[in-house]
């Protein structure tokens, strides 16, 4: 009986003495950029400039601790009322030095890293473009935040766009689908986060897996191609008739065209938490006008 | 010979300007320098002061002008161009004091000797009371009597001048004349380009082009000078003796 | 000289308005006048002041200068009023090399790590000279004058499509590099003000001792050579200064248009002056023209930020609106 006791007390000794050096060894966490940030603690105040990134903390639970967003940044709720440190790409550098952050998320492609790292703040860069970076994203912000299973919300997206593309009927196989993501006729292509939930979901993508993720298409080759359904955002469907040859083509003759509103678009370019609902919005495009 | 040139050809936008031009200008002359329009006086003039790139030779002082160094050739021969447009912004002093240029050291401000050129040139073209003001603010004549100061400040010992009457009144032409006349008293070269045929007439010498040759160079008071100038105007015009000078009268 | 006296007293009351400037500057931004009032105590209001506010207020002046200069120069070197620095292809080759380094960020990681050292700023300048050096080599050297701003233009034509064409390779640069052709100073501290003070002194001093040669070359270039300037040499000269200036310039706070294009106007329209005084005057006037903006920039609706390259074009284009119609109107002229 003693000795149990005795070895469950060194056990938990040990257990504790381990714990007590990780936490004196403080955090580590490498970002996109392959800098590694050292913190002596998981931080407690955070600025996040990448939307993606804010509502992944927040689905972590932790929205509490975000003290400034980027303009951009609307989800969830609570984070409206934060205070707005600028864009991704022009922070107001001022701001987010006052707001005194431990650590600040944002997107590799921004001038402000050198900048907010000069002034003596930690930033870590991260920017997922396909659906495995996204979820390599939300597993290093568990492993920043301390928050045990992070993978749940990765179960829960699969989750989730499993059963919208099983909510699709079989004959959406064969359907050839366009979604122009932004203006200028940048499209989704097959290796983008959003190409891969249309593959997800069953339906081919039009764009071939050489152009890219997210190549910017002359429109003559959507004519060519004859998309069965074309999905667009509100922002972007201006003049989208008067496209030379485009009146023609089947998908906008037979009104095949679905028009996501901001709200929606916002949830559909983000590759965050709200990927689930995404591919729901997508579902339910595709069931709606996608049918024969 | 102050300034000789031996067979200088000169091409312009692909077409032959001047051809083999073998022209002399004594030392201590006035030389003027007279023809119809495109008989590329101006054009001779420019590759008299190396201006232009050339075939041929031209020699300053007996030595070819690719021998002379920049400055030191700046420092001997002075020219002035056709209607020069340009620095509006400066005071009449600044721009007679660029003819000080090729005397100044690098970075060094104006001399006693360079202010009192400045001052005799200015004085000698009747614009020293207004040298503080702006060259835009100036009429044509004006102008162009700060431009000839800009010359004579330089003291070379070789003047090229292309239309210095330009915009000049009558009164201010005589001065010019009365002003190259002491030029040359003192030993200066002065070759000019003039069409004013009557002006010319005044010179010592002229040299009489006509499409890119020279026709004629002599004595101004020599009838054969009287002769190639009414041949080259298609004798349009006719010299007649006026009491101690020539005039050109249209026929 | 009257000049010389009204130069004088031009360039007191510029530096007077500067330091004016300057101070209202390190008061205005997204937090207020509080910072200035906790700096004592506070040490991230400290930081606020003097590494975040103070830096770039002085580094938009810096800038400004080596703007003003670098247009002063280029009005003076091609005898043309709408002369811009930018004419010899830098601006391009700068937001060519900011275009590739952004482009290259997201895709390699080995390139990361280089560039992360190097900065976007060094990745400017580089393409700031090369501009320079591609339209150099067009023209065939510096003897002609319009060849020089004929090959300007055409390196900066073809260094913009280079720019287009990486842009829509990686499309997620897009948005950064439109941030980057706005211009800011959001990014300067006190590394990026030194390097560009120390751009300044040297073009300016430059610049400054070759006031003559410019003197000379307004009354033309057959003029000049005719008084024995070294046409050939002083042009090299100038336009180095030109792209080091310019390079300067876009590397720390992008393309910000207008100052080098107003500001020797301005200079020329209180005081008419040779060029070495002009150049300093330009110099001067450009820090504080762009100084002055940086501050509206932030002012006006704090706690955000305009670009201050927006604010420059309104400022710059009413004042040249303005320059046209008093040109227009009888006896009103220059």
């Amino acid at each position: 009986m003693k000795t149990m006791s005795i070895r469950r007390w060194l056990g938990a000794a040990a257990v504790l003495c381990w714990a007590t050096a990780l936490h004196a060894a403080g955090l580590q966490v490498t970002d996109d950029r392959g800098v590694v940030v050292s913190l002596p603690q998981s931080p407690q105040r955070i600025v996040s400039l990448l939307p993606s990134l804010t509502e992944t903390v927040c689905e972590l639970g932790q929205c509490h601790r975000l003290v400034g967003v980027d303009r951009y940044s609307n989800h969830p709720a609570p984070v409206r009322d934060l205070p707005k440190t600028g864009g991704g790409i022009d922070p107001n550098v001022e701001a987010i030095v006052a707001l005194k952050p431990d650590v600040v998320l944002m997107a590799t492609s921004s001038r402000g890293v050198q900048r907010l790292e000069a002034l003596g703040l930690k930033v870590l860069a991260m920017e997922p473009k396909s659906s495995a970076d996204a979820k390599r994203v939300m597993g290093k912000l568990g492993q920043l935040l301390e928050v045990s299973d992070a993978d749940r919300i990765w179960r829960a997206i699969d989750a989730g766009v499993m059963a919208a593309a099983q909510s699709l009927p079989a004959d959406a196989r064969s359907l050839r689908v366009y979604y122009e993501v932004s203006t200028g006729g940048y499209a989704a292509g097959t290796q983008s986060f959003i190409g891969e939930l249309m593959a997800r979901l069953g339906v081919q993508n039009i764009l071939t897996p050489d152009l890219g993720p997210f190549p910017r298409i002359n429109p003559e080759y959507v004519v060519r191609a004859n998309p069965d359904l074309i999905m667009i955002g509100v922002r972007n469907v201006q003049g989208m008739a008067q496209r030379p040859g485009w009146r023609g083509m089947r998908a906008l003759r037979e009104q095949r065209v679905c028009v996501f509103t901001e709200a929606e678009s916002d949830v559909l370019v983000r590759p965050g938490p709200r990927m689930a609902e995404a591919a729901r919005i997508m579902a339910r495009c595709i069931g709606d006008k996608g049918r024969r | 010979m102050a300034l000789k040139t031996q067979g200088v050809g000169v091409a312009l936008g692909g077409t032959l300007v001047l051809h083999g031009i073998d022209v002399s200008f004594m030392a201590s002359r006035w030389t003027s320098v007279v023809g119809p329009n495109g008989a590329g006086k101006s054009t001779l003039l420019k590759a008299l002061a190396g201006l232009l790139p050339h075939s041929g030779q031209v020699l300053l002082m007996d030595r070819p002008l690719a021998q002379w160094r920049g400055r030191e050739r700046a420092r001997c021969l002075a020219w002035l161009g056709q209607g020069e447009q340009g620095a509006d912004d400066l005071s009449v002093w600044d721009v007679a004091m660029l003819g000080r240029l090729p005397h100044q050291p690098w970075l060094a401000a104006p001399s006693h000797a360079d202010r009192v050129a400045v001052e005799q040139a200015l004085r000698a073209t009747q614009a020293w009371d207004w040298r503080e003001r702006p060259l835009g603010a100036l009429s044509g004549g004006e102008r162009q009597r700060v431009l000839l100061a800009r010359l004579l400040a330089v003291d070379a010992d070789v003047l090229l001048m292309d239309e210095p009457l330009a915009n000049l009144d009558p009164p201010h032409q005589a001065d010019w004349l009365l002003l190259v006349r002491e030029l040359v008293g003192r030993g200066k070269t002065v070759v000019s380009v003039l069409h004013e045929i009557g002006m010319a007439l005044h010179a010592d010498r002229m040299v009489v082009m006509a499409q890119g040759r020279v026709v004629h160079q002599g004595a101004c008071e020599d009838p054969r000078t009287h002769q190639a100038l009414e041949d080259v105007f298609d004798h349009r015009i006719a010299i007649h003796p006026l009491g101690d000078q020539w005039v050109a009268l249209p026929r | 000289m009257s000049g010389a006296r009204h130069s004088l007293w031009l360039a007191s009351a510029l530096l007077l308005a500067a330091a004016a400037v300057l101070l209202l500057g390190a008061g205005v931004g997204s937090t207020g006048f509080d910072s200035v009032l906790n700096a004592r105590t506070d040490p991230v209001a400290w930081q606020i002041l003097w590494d975040i506010r103070v830096p770039r207020t002085l580094g938009a002046w810096v800038a400004g200068g080596l703007l003003g200069l670098a247009g002063a120069v280029a009005q003076g070197l091609f005898r043309n009023p709408l002369a811009d620095p930018y004419l010899l292809g830098s601006a391009s080759g700068a937001a060519l090399g900011v275009a590739l380094a952004l482009a290259l960020f997201g895709t390699s990681p080995f390139a990361t790590q280089w560039l992360v050292r190097l900065g976007l700023t060094s990745a400017a300048f580089a393409g700031a000279v090369l501009g320079v050096v591609l339209t150099l080599a067009l023209a065939k050297g510096v003897q002609h004058t319009l060849r020089l701003l004929l090959a300007g233009v055409i390196v900066g034509v073809v260094l913009g499509a280079g720019r287009d064409l990486v842009t829509i390779a990686s499309p997620d640069t897009l948005q950064a590099m439109q941030g980057f052709m706005l211009g800011s100073t959001g990014f300067v501290g006190w590394a990026a003000c030194g390097v560009m003070a120390a751009m300044l002194l040297v073009t300016v001093l430059v610049a400054a001792s070759l006031g003559r040669v410019l003197d000379g070359l307004a009354l033309g270039e057959a003029t000049a050579l005719s008084l024995g300037l070294p046409l050939g040499a002083v042009r090299g000269v100038l336009v180095a200064v030109l792209a080091l200036a310019t390079g300067a310039a876009v590397a720390q706070t992008g393309l910000i248009a207008f100052v080098g294009l107003a500001s020797p106007h301005l200079v020329r329209s209180i005081v008419k002056t040779t060029h070495a005084r002009l150049l300093v005057l330009s110099a001067l006037m450009g820090g504080l023209l762009l100084m002055a903006a940086d501050v509206l920039a932030r002012w006006i609706i704090a706690p955000q930020e305009l670009p201050v390259g927006v604010l420059t074009a309104v400022l710059g284009g009413s004042y040249l609106l303005w320059l046209m119609h008093r040109r227009r109107r009888p006896g009103g002229g220059l």
